[in-house]
């Protein structure tokens, strides 16, 4: 690429600018984002002209990571956890309530509307659903190049080099260019996210969701990609996702919220083979292997999630703990919030009682399950 | 013939710099505008509409534009003289003061579709300003305007336009084209705020806003065209109200006056000839439901063929 | 074949052809699908978006609506075709014998009746009971389904349920007339992970305590190995793979299938890099000619423009594909085109 630059002089970075940025195992260690106490509240409104607050959904209720340059950060929960109303807040596109995010020791949310917009450059994200994350009035070319336009780089000709550049990265056919959204595949739809996302050149990503919803046989092409982009361009993830195995085989760490809190943070590894906190241990258990040999006695938890409008006391998870349970329902989990403690090389744990989370007891828990059938 | 590969299951896949690994349709490029017109064609009755409204509005402008003043020309000697095929520039023949009614009822034509068309524009962009200003950016913004637009609604819509153009000028059309106006904008407001605000939280919008889009071109690029289809179909059907709105105030005397020609005024005229001439009344009230039919079908139509389905999933 | 030990099957389907016809073409959504459910089996049809599973299942009900329809094969209901009784009689046996739960419960529950009322309408319209029965019936469906609270939950609407709950609504629902057969539709596919698992148990429950077979419609393999005795591998409208799960999932034999099974991440087997399926699931209105997975098939040869054969690889287990049983090239030789391979597969073929 010839030597461009944005409108505040800076230069455009040209691709692999980052590379050889190395992965998980030398790296590097420094944050390159810093969330810090986030916290967001949507508030329910009632009364009688409807301003009155009546109550709050608490999506997101005091996180705090850092994800390090070059690593992919996993972010794994089930519906009403927040872990999507995280990613959307962490790149400041619906306010916080409260708490901060530092990407590269700036304060994302004390920036003003040019200083954002600057660093939007470096914040980029790739949407779940392919059908709704592209324009379908514009072109593929105009969605690719958007981004570059926005920031300046008004020549046609510049802009249409750079997208057919990014196309061909993320494995798409040049002639593309000029077709619409609705004439792909939801493969190449997510692809053409992809490409979009990579036009500012960026250094982190918030992927939510991003394979969920593909076919099974496609989801494996587009997670490659993005593996095989991550190494030649240096780019740090923040993976959301529910698919267990799919942010295993992505994450260099992960993180498991449960109702607006997390719960769980460690290197993957440790995380998926020796979880520490009850709620892991449960959603471990509960996905399906595909492998009839190995049907397992699984470990399911009692009830429904509760709304996050309304969240248990104490320790959010006591309603359906197991460990709770096994332990003769002490009242510590009902009446004192855990702390997010670290229970031995930087594996992260929200749970009074996490030193009891052993294999045995999660055996015996799972041998002592009542009988599914009621009546 | 597709080329085909012998091998060993790939080890490794690469995902980037390939030639196309995915296949393209080989579908011609259609636009969602292209494809909306092809939805469109297929509705009969809306094509029906179309060519009828094509046809009423270039008899409107060009049969005026051709005879000039010569709708207002009286001629007693020929007063209720009726059609024949010896006079063929007057068709409808005459009424009781020896107007020639087809040229009279093209001007009038050409008066009611002029008040309507102009009407509806100003519907369109207050309605659009509002439901816009309201949809994007929520909260206090869109509780003020929509309170205000739930005042507009409870007043009683035709009287406040009597009352406007009682007050400012009966006989005015620009008086008439404003009273309309200011009085139709709510249903277009109500629309595109709906359409605003499920657009504010579709993906396509936040990718916008993450890529540095400011607030201007995220409206004007990606949630407009999307808000316009509803537009559309409520301006069209909009005309086919306003018309008849206007038809009415002239009928009444409020609106446009003789010697300028009106469809309305044209009504209130045939009246006293009920018995003696009852196709005065005819024409005039045929136009009139021409009119809106015409619009109420090519409304419907746009209507389906503007509505971005979904592509079905492979 | 599916391992079938009874001597009538519960559930035969031969040669399904179910077609679309829209403007832009004819999809052929169900091209010639062949398979059988036993007496309390078991069979997980898996396959991607576009595979034909759900049509498959919506025609054995007969619920294909314009302009869709049943062009050709039978369904035999215990040797009853179900695609030449008449609408009364399939009325019957709909919901009755057998029952079928869809993937969003949200929009197959009807939002303004409550639960109890829904799963009464279903008893009643099956069998001759009276209201208040109806009711209890419906109550204790939901207590069966593990619903706590199950008066007061019955007389509640599905909005005021979460999506697990409604889904063991529909369940209750489904389950209410003591069907031989129940369809499930991507059961689990909209629910989180830990809900799933409430599901599945409930359903290997239910399905032991009434001796009753399943027809499992999902993408997902874990759910399929959890669940399933028997599976069907479909493919763009066709049956490519059948054998019980062990098979299918320990000697796989079309690559579609191979492909599939290495291409999914599993948990606790950190690869650095997926198996792929290069590729995408042909368009429906330009299939290939011949086998319709060539063009993402790492072992396409020339022959593989004619239809393959429906093989049999080994006992109860079939694959639709040209290699042998070894996977080796097919012994009519892989250059061989046309009239010879037809020719060839015929002599092969185990079953249309």
């Amino acid at each position: 690429m010839s030597s461009q630059t944005w409108p505040d002089g800076a230069a455009i970075e040209p691709f692999g600018a980052h590379a050889g940025a190395p992965r998980s195992d030398a790296l590097d260690g420094k944050v390159l984002v810093r969330v810090e106490h986030v916290v967001k509240h949507f508030p329910i409104r009632g009364g009688l002209l409807g301003v009155t607050l009546i109550g709050a959904v608490r999506a997101v209720d005091d996180v705090s990571f850092e994800v390090r340059r070059g690593e992919t950060l996993g972010l794994v929960g089930e519906s009403g956890c927040g872990k999507t109303t995280l990613g959307k807040v962490i790149l400041r596109l619906i306010p916080a309530t409260s708490g901060q995010v530092y990407v590269d020791d700036r304060p994302l949310f004390d920036l003003d509307a040019t200083q954002l917009k600057e660093a939007r450059r470096d914040l980029q994200v790739v949407f779940q659903d392919p059908y709704a994350s592209l324009n379908p009035r514009m072109t593929v070319g105009e969605i690719v190049g958007e981004g570059p336009l926005v920031h300046g780089l008004t020549d046609k000709a510049k802009r249409e080099e750079l997208v057919r550049e990014l196309l061909a990265k993320v494995g798409l056919n040049q002639s593309h260019i000029h077709r619409y959204p609705h004439e792909f595949s939801g493969g190449q739809r997510q692809r053409i996210g992809i490409a979009r996302a990579l036009a500012l050149n960026p250094e982190f990503i918030v992927c939510d969701e991003p394979v969920s919803a593909l076919d099974v046989s496609i989801q494996s092409q587009v997670l490659n990609l993005l593996d095989d982009l991550q190494q030649e361009l240096g780019l740090t993830y923040l993976f959301i996702a529910h698919n267990l195995a799919v942010v295993e085989h992505i994450s260099d760490r992960v993180g498991v919220m449960y109702l607006g809190k997390l719960v769980e943070l460690a290197d993957v590894d440790p995380l998926y083979a020796d979880p520490k906190h009850p709620y892991t241990v449960a959603l471990l258990s509960a996905v399906p292997e595909p492998d009839p040999r190995r049907r397992k006695k699984r470990l399911v938890l009692k009830g429904d999630v509760p709304s996050p409008a309304a969240p248990p006391p104490g320790c959010r998870f006591h309603t359906r703990c197991w460990l709770r349970e096994q332990l003769g329902d002490p009242e510590r989990c009902e009446t004192e919030e855990p702390a997010f403690r670290d229970v031995g090389a930087g594996h992260l744990v929200a749970c009074h009682f996490s030193e009891e989370v052993t294999p045995q007891a999660i055996a015996s828990a799972a041998e002592r399950q009542l009988p599914v059938l009621g009546a | 013939m597709e080329n085909t590969q012998l091998g060993q299951i790939p080890t490794t896949a690469a995902g980037r710099g390939q030639a196309a690994i995915d296949e393209v349709d080989l579908t011609p490029v259609r636009t969602y505008w292209q494809l909306a017109r092809q939805r469109f064609m297929q509705h009969r009755l809306a094509v029906v509409g179309l060519v009828i409204m094509a046809t009423l509005v270039t008899a409107a402008i060009v049969i005026p534009v051709l005879t000039g003043n010569l709708f207002g020309k009286t001629s007693l000697s020929l007063a209720n003289h009726p059609p024949s095929l010896l006079n063929p520039f007057a068709p409808l023949g005459y009424d009781s003061i020896g107007i020639n009614i087809f040229l009279r009822l093209a001007k009038a034509l050409q008066t009611s579709l002029f008040v309507g068309f102009s009407a509806v524009s100003i519907i369109v962009v207050v309605g659009i300003t509002v439901g816009a200003l309201a949809g994007y950016f929520g909260g206090a913004i869109d509780n003020l305007l929509m309170r205000f637009v739930d005042l507009v609604l409870s007043l009683p819509s035709f009287f406040i336009i009597v009352m406007m153009v009682a007050l400012f000028g009966t006989g005015n059309a620009i008086v008439v084209i404003v009273a309309i106006g200011v009085v139709g904008w709510t249903t277009a407001a109500r629309l595109v705020r709906g359409e605003f605000l499920s657009l504010r939280e579709a993906d396509f919008v936040q990718a916008a806003r993450a890529l540095g889009a400011g607030d201007g071109r995220i409206v004007v690029r990606h949630m407009l065209p999307a808000a316009l289809a509803p537009v559309i179909v409520a301006a069209t059907l909009g005309i086919a109200d306003s018309v008849v709105v206007e038809a009415t105030l002239s009928f009444l005397g409020f609106g446009i006056q003789p010697p300028e020609a009106s469809l309305g005024n044209m009504l209130t005229n045939a009246q006293e000839f009920f018995y003696r001439n009852p196709m005065l009344i005819m024409y005039p009230g045929i136009t009139l439901v021409l009119v809106v039919l015409a619009a109420s079908f090519l409304g419907d139509g746009l209507r389906d063929a503007l509505d971005p389905r979904q592509r079905v999933k492979g | 074949m599916s391992v079938d030990r009874s001597d009538q099957p519960l559930l035969q389907i031969k040669d399904l052809r179910t077609y679309f016809y829209t403007q832009d073409g004819t999809v052929k959504a169900v091209d010639g699908v062949s398979y059988q459910i036993g007496d309390g089996r078991t069979v997980g049809v898996v396959g991607e978006s576009g595979c034909g599973k759900s049509i498959t299942a919506l025609s054995v009900m007969r619920l294909i609506e314009q302009p869709g329809r049943i062009v050709e094969g039978s369904i035999l209901l215990r040797g009853r075709d179900l695609l030449k009784v008449d609408d009364a009689e399939m009325r019957d046996i709909r919901g009755n014998q057998i029952s079928m739960i869809f993937q969003e419960p949200m929009t197959s529950l009807n939002p303004v009746y409550t639960c109890g009322d829904q799963i009464s309408e279903a008893v009643s319209l099956h069998e001759a009971v009276g209201r208040r029965d109806a009711w209890q019936r419906a109550v204790d469906m939901l207590r069966l389904v593990g619903i706590p609270d199950p008066g007061r939950r019955a007389k509640q609407y599905p909005h005021e349920l979460s999506g697990g709950m409604r889904q063991r609504v529909m369940i209750a629902m489904a389950l209410s007339t003591n069907p031989e057969l129940l369809i499930a539709d991507e059961p689990t596919t909209a629910l989180d992970v830990t809900i799933q698992a409430q599901i599945l148990e409930l359903m290997k429950s239910l399905r032991e305590r009434n001796r009753m077979a399943i027809m499992l419609i999902t993408h997902d393999l874990g759910v399929i190995a959890e669940m399933a005795d028997d599976v069907v591998v479909m493919y763009a409208g066709q049956v490519v793979e059948q054998s019980d799960a062990d098979t299918v999932f320990e000697k796989p034999h079309h690559p579609y299938t191979t492909g599939l099974l290495a291409s999914i991440p599993r948990l606790g087997e950190k690869r650095q890099r997926l198996e792929v399926i290069q590729g995408v699931v042909p368009n429906p209105l330009n299939l290939p000619k011949g086998c319709l997975f060539k063009r993402r098939c790492p072992y396409a040869m020339p022959v593989c423009d004619t239809p393959p054969p429906l093989q049999e690889i080994a006992r109860g287990h079939v694959s639709r594909c040209w290699l042998t049983p070894a996977g080796e090239p097919p012994a009519v030789g892989p250059e061989a085109t046309g009239e010879l391979a037809e020719a060839a597969a015929a002599s092969l073929q185990v079953m249309a």
